[in-house]
């Protein structure tokens, strides 16, 4: 791996030195009550689980109060799902975007990306089923010259309709008006084209902009990533984001033992919380690790690519400059890193 | 007295509530509309665990549909602890489908590409591909004929006889291989432009291999020597990355596993589909309170039947 | 100190007293807080939001709907008084603007009561609020000016600490007899009017201000926030001014009623011309960002559980700004309340259901689901409406207390001190 992979020593140490100092107090003063309310309980659980709720946003962590919050996190994770969880925190590689297209042209909509995606990064599996993925179905045509005479306004005379065809609103080429739940015996059909959304980690995050508590933040990287232990639920976030890329936990996540990938991150997969968001991080746990993400590495067709936007040799980079590209509603100017393209 | 009065009004009031509410619920169960969530959530993964116990699919494929003889094209078997450090194991499948969903070692059964020609175009040439760590999985050991004793069985089907070298690559009847071929004068690649012979070595039989326009010997490993003969443009952006999949690392010259052409395309019917139709993953669930998603049947067409009609390769 | 304390405590003594309509009154809404004790156990500390009708597709709905509603309230039972403050002057030859005076205090306590149930109806809305204190600046992390809910949060908590403080210090000096300081007062009602216009505002900020969203994403929001909330708001002061005048010896001129149904009728006239607007706006075009209002008024693709409701809505405003224009009506002391009531229903249900939900549907990706509320839901709903009504009840009548001199110090009784 080439020199990118080095991390980037420097922490945001712009914490403030009273806010730290208060809350270490208010951490000690809680630890102090928690010890005195759940004597039934293991002491140490309890500590961790009141210093998990004082502890600050992970921005403004320092290098110090990170390591501990990821070993509290690996010991609770470990209990729980009885397995060595390691929880990383490496913070963004220097000199790298990243960035993420996907061919249009190709993608068969058989979903895989939805499940690879839901099995490396510990979404909830059912009640309330998580996906970062959604892939739509799209008709190719449907234009019918049984419909040519049922225009408007409709006229013995002119029922091909002078004001509005018969073959209005058929779907060629109509994006975001397809079907969710597609269920076909085979993909791909003859009749329609796929077009999968998740998150598109602008670099204007319209989600990032309204957040009041800024527990969702652009990295360096260009990743857009949440601090599940600073969101407060409020889900401004999900109705702000034009891509529907968020999702909530709207009770207990369901993750089973068996199913969960001990190789997380903090901004990542680790297990989340109820009553917090979630989305996309471009597999942040692996693509931080120089890794491919996991819908990346599943697509059968070969249809996603991913890559540094900085590195003109690499694959996303050749892909703007060879082919045909746009971002999902450019019209927002949310600019987008993740290009859709065709051959 | 006072009280009295009071205590009959609340009473009142008690019961009127108690009527409304009643007609609220007893409405509200005509229509079958708000499942109540706790029974929703027992019956769930109960159902769920019943569909998944009885049989845990750990042989799947990797890219392309399994061939119609049940075989995979290329296919691993979930091992566990695969990657050691985190208890992983080599792959997950789907239990849907069959498919590889997830790769725990995506370097899992590869060796190395080998020399991997530098492009000559300068304008793609600029990266340092001669460090490029490219790995492949071997195909050779996962295929049908290649690895038949053409003494032992190969006579078998020709009649207990080794079937001469052919004099010229001309078009002829087959009388085997069917299974891959089913009208040899109608190839499915090329629109019966050229035939089986123009890729496949028709004298060396004992490797079976690829050949050049110059009858090298191309290995089975390594198909893009082969179809980047034609498929020139499609072959530089395979080259760069651009088409085709590659598994491993994103870096630039990282260590990547390279898809390699007959990985995702049946090279034998290419022409009908341009990938093999697989079946897809289930749909995602439905948001609480919808029961179908009918409505998404009806947008657009005025009656007609949308419903998928069969599937057919792009 | 001592006197402040007595004043508190005569205050509620007088406010917790009443017949056995009062605490009829009180008790069926305490019935209402039985089932909301519920489902807060439920949502809050069992299941989490799952036991509400939210999806990722509506995650908006129902708490989010009456939020916006009490925004409003909270703003026009402010506002809809200002001419008292500002006309009551020379010009003012008729009086209708003096009569006003009493109805100062009753606004307040409503918009104090709006404010915390819109306080109430967030915490049930959002999904950590054990985390609540992240938001406070300082020792958590508040995102402004960024972020267009910082600025909701800002100006809610500004404006409920005007209104307690100007309503309080009102009655406080009312209650010791004490004149008052005019400019403290003053001041802080001139800025208390405009900050009631900011709250609403800011809160129609908060959801036009996405794209995605295209029936919020228009610039006639804010004034059809206001001018519904106005029609809305004044109603409901309406009807409690009419109750406390029958009820007790609360001296509320016919002029001071005719005056706020006035200004029901002219914001329901504005609101309903600017909904007018915003349908054909968006209908005659009728593109794909259309869809969200086409839902609500005729459904789509067979899916129309809000239509009813929009129509209800629509039907209701329109209907009784007809009524209320005919003089007569407007001065039927036994209709007015209940056109009042229907309004504000009707107005509760345009900014809540009508508005919040079809905002979520299709959504961004143009999927389009359907919201059913749970029972828990609506138990947590009723719940904290039955709150704010028990406080409202307890607040107001506390204020009339004051206002008629039941509620006064020892040493101020026979002190004749006029108050604005």
């Amino acid at each position: 791996m080439s020199e990118e992979i080095k991390e980037t020593g420097k922490e945001d140490a712009s914490g403030n030195e009273t806010r730290r100092n208060f809350l270490k107090d208010m951490g000690t003063a809680a630890l102090a009550g928690a010890a005195a309310l759940m004597t039934d309980s293991d002491d140490a659980e309890a500590k961790s689980t009141w210093a998990e709720w004082f502890q600050k946003n992970w921005r403004l962590m320092t290098d110090e109060e990170k390591k501990d919050a990821i070993a509290r996190l690996e010991t609770r994770y470990s209990e729980e799902y009885g397995k060595k969880v390691t929880v990383d925190g490496s913070p963004a590689m220097k000199s790298v975007l990243f960035g993420y297209a996907l061919n249009i042209q190709k993608c068969i909509g058989c979903r895989r990306c939805v499940y690879a995606c839901v099995k490396e990064n510990n979404q909830s599996r059912h009640d309330t089923e998580i996906q970062w993925i959604r892939v739509i179905r799209m008709e190719k045509q449907n234009f019918l010259p049984d419909d040519m005479n049922k225009g408007y306004p409709p006229s013995a005379k002119e029922p091909f309709g002078i004001q509005v065809g018969g073959n209005a609103h058929k779907p060629a080429g109509v994006t975001l008006e397809g079907q969710h739940y597609y269920q076909p015996e085979l993909v791909p059909e003859k009749d329609a084209f796929y077009f999968p959304i998740q998150c598109m980690q602008c670099e204007k995050p319209p989600c990032v902009k309204v957040c009041p508590v800024r527990t969702t933040y652009r990295d360096p990287d260009g990743i857009v990533v949440i601090d599940y232990n600073w969101c407060i639920g409020c889900r401004m976030c999900m109705a702000a984001c034009p891509y529907w890329a968020r999702r909530f936990n709207w009770g207990d996540p369901n993750l089973p033992k068996e199913e969960m990938n001990p190789n997380t991150h903090y901004l990542g997969n680790r297990p989340r919380m109820r009553g917090v968001v979630e989305k996309c991080t471009f597999c942040i746990q692996r693509s931080r690790k120089g890794r491919y993400t996991a819908c990346v590495e599943v697509c059968p067709v070969g249809a996603r690519k991913f890559g540094n936007l900085f590195d003109p040799n690499s694959e996303v980079r050749q892909i703007l400059e060879r082919k045909k590209v746009f971002r999902l509603k450019a019209e927002l100017n949310t600019y987008p890193k993740f290009f859709y393209f065709i051959d | 007295m006072k009280r009295g009065r009071f205590s009959k009004i609340v009473f009142i009031i008690l019961l009127l509530g108690g009527a409304i509410s009643a007609g609220i619920v007893y409405s509200q169960q005509g229509e079958q509309i708000p499942a109540p969530p706790e029974p929703a959530k027992e019956e769930k993964p109960a159902e769920e665990a019943k569909a998944q116990t009885p049989q845990i699919v750990t042989d799947c494929f990797e890219s392309r549909l399994p061939q119609e003889d049940g075989k995979s094209y290329t296919k691993v078997t979930r091992v566990e602890n695969t990657v050691q450090q985190y208890g992983w194991p080599n792959v997950k499948c789907s239990q849907t489908t069959g498919g590889v969903l997830w790769w725990g070692d995506p370097f899992d059964g590869t060796a190395p590409m080998g020399d991997m020609p530098v492009l000559a175009n300068d304008d793609y040439s600029k990266g340092d591909y001669a460090k490029e760590e490219a790995v492949v999985k071997p195909r050779q050991s996962q295929l049908m004929y290649f690895n038949l004793d053409p003494n032992k069985n190969c006579a078998l089907c020709h009649d207990g006889k080794i079937v001469p070298f052919p004099k010229d690559k001309k078009p002829r009847k087959l009388a085997a291989h069917q299974d891959v071929v089913a009208d040899s004068m109608q190839l499915m690649h090329g629109r019966a432009a050229f035939w089986c012979l123009d890729c496949h070595n028709h004298t060396s039989r004992k490797t079976n291999a690829l050949i050049d326009h110059w009858g090298n010997e191309i290995s089975f490993n390594q198909p893009q020597k082969l179809c980047g003969k034609c498929h020139g443009e499609v072959y530089i952006d395979w080259r760069l990355g651009i088409h085709g999949k590659r598994i491993g690392s994103w870096v630039s010259g990282g260590k990547k596993r390279w898809w390699v052409c007959t990985e995702c395309h049946n090279p034998h019917t290419v022409q009908v589909n341009r990938f093999q139709p697989i079946k897809p993953e289930t749909a995602p669930v439905l948001p609480k309170g919808m029961k179908n998603a009918n409505h998404e049947q009806s947008q657009h067409d005025d009656g007609h039947d949308t419903t998928p009609k069969g599937a057919a390769g792009h | 100190m001592q006197t402040k304390i007595q004043f508190v405590r005569d205050f509620f003594c007088y406010a917790l007293k009443g017949d056995s309509r009062y605490y009829t009154w009180l008790g069926i809404l305490g019935i209402l807080v039985i089932p909301w004790a519920y489902g807060s156990y439920e949502q809050l500390i069992t299941n989490g939001l799952i036991v509400a009708g939210f999806t990722d597709q509506i995650s908006w709905a129902m708490y989010e709907g009456n939020f916006i509603f009490l925004v409003g309230v909270a703003a026009a039972a402010v506002t809809v008084v200002f001419p008292y403050y500002v006309y009551s002057s020379p010009q003012d030859r008729r009086g209708t603007v003096k009569s006003l005076k009493n109805v100062v205090l009753i606004g307040e306590m409503l918009a104090i009561t709006a404010v915390t149930m819109v306080m109430l109806f967030i915490i049930y809305h959002m999904g950590r609020p054990d985390r609540l204190w992240h938001i406070i600046p300082g020792i958590g992390i508040f995102n402004f000016p960024n972020s267009m809910l910082t600025w909701d949060v800002l100006v809610l908590n500004i404006y409920l600490v005007l209104n307690i403080a100007c309503g309080f210090y009102n009655m406080y000096k009312r209650y010791t007899g004490e004149p008052m300081n005019e400019n403290f007062y003053k001041t802080l009602v001139y800025i208390a009017i405009p900050w009631a216009l900011s709250i609403h505002t800011v809160t129609a900020f908060l959801i036009n201000t996405m794209p995605p969203r295209p029936m919020w994403f228009h610039s006639m929001m804010p004034i059809k926030f206001i001018s519904t909330a106005f029609a809305g708001g004044s109603a409901i002061i309406i009807v409690a001014l009419l109750v406390y005048r029958k009820y007790t010896k609360l001296e509320i001129p016919d002029k001071a009623i005719n005056f706020i149904s006035q200004i029901t009728v002219w914001c329901l006239g504005i609101a309903l011309f600017l909904i007018m607007s915003e349908i054909v706006t968006e209908l005659y075009p009728s593109t794909e960002h259309s869809f969200q209002i086409k839902y609500s008024l005729f459904g789509m693709f067979g899916l129309s559980k809000l239509v009813p409701w929009m129509w209800a809505s629509l039907i209701i405003l329109i209907v009784s700004f007809i009524l209320l224009m005919i003089p007569s009506v407007r001065k039927n002391y036994t209709v007015l309340p209940v056109i009042c009531v229907i309004l504000f229903i009707g107005i509760w249900i345009e900014k809540g259901m009508a508005l919040v939900i079809p905002g979520m549907v299709p959504s961004p990706i143009g999927e389009f689901s359907e919201y059913t509320p749970t029972w828990i839901e609506i138990f947590i709903t009723a719940g904290n409406w039955a709150i704010g009504l028990i406080m409202f009840t307890i607040l107001s009548k506390g204020a009339v207390g004051v206002m008629i001199g039941e509620v006064r110090h020892p040493s101020a009784v026979g002190k004749a001190v006029e108050h604005h």
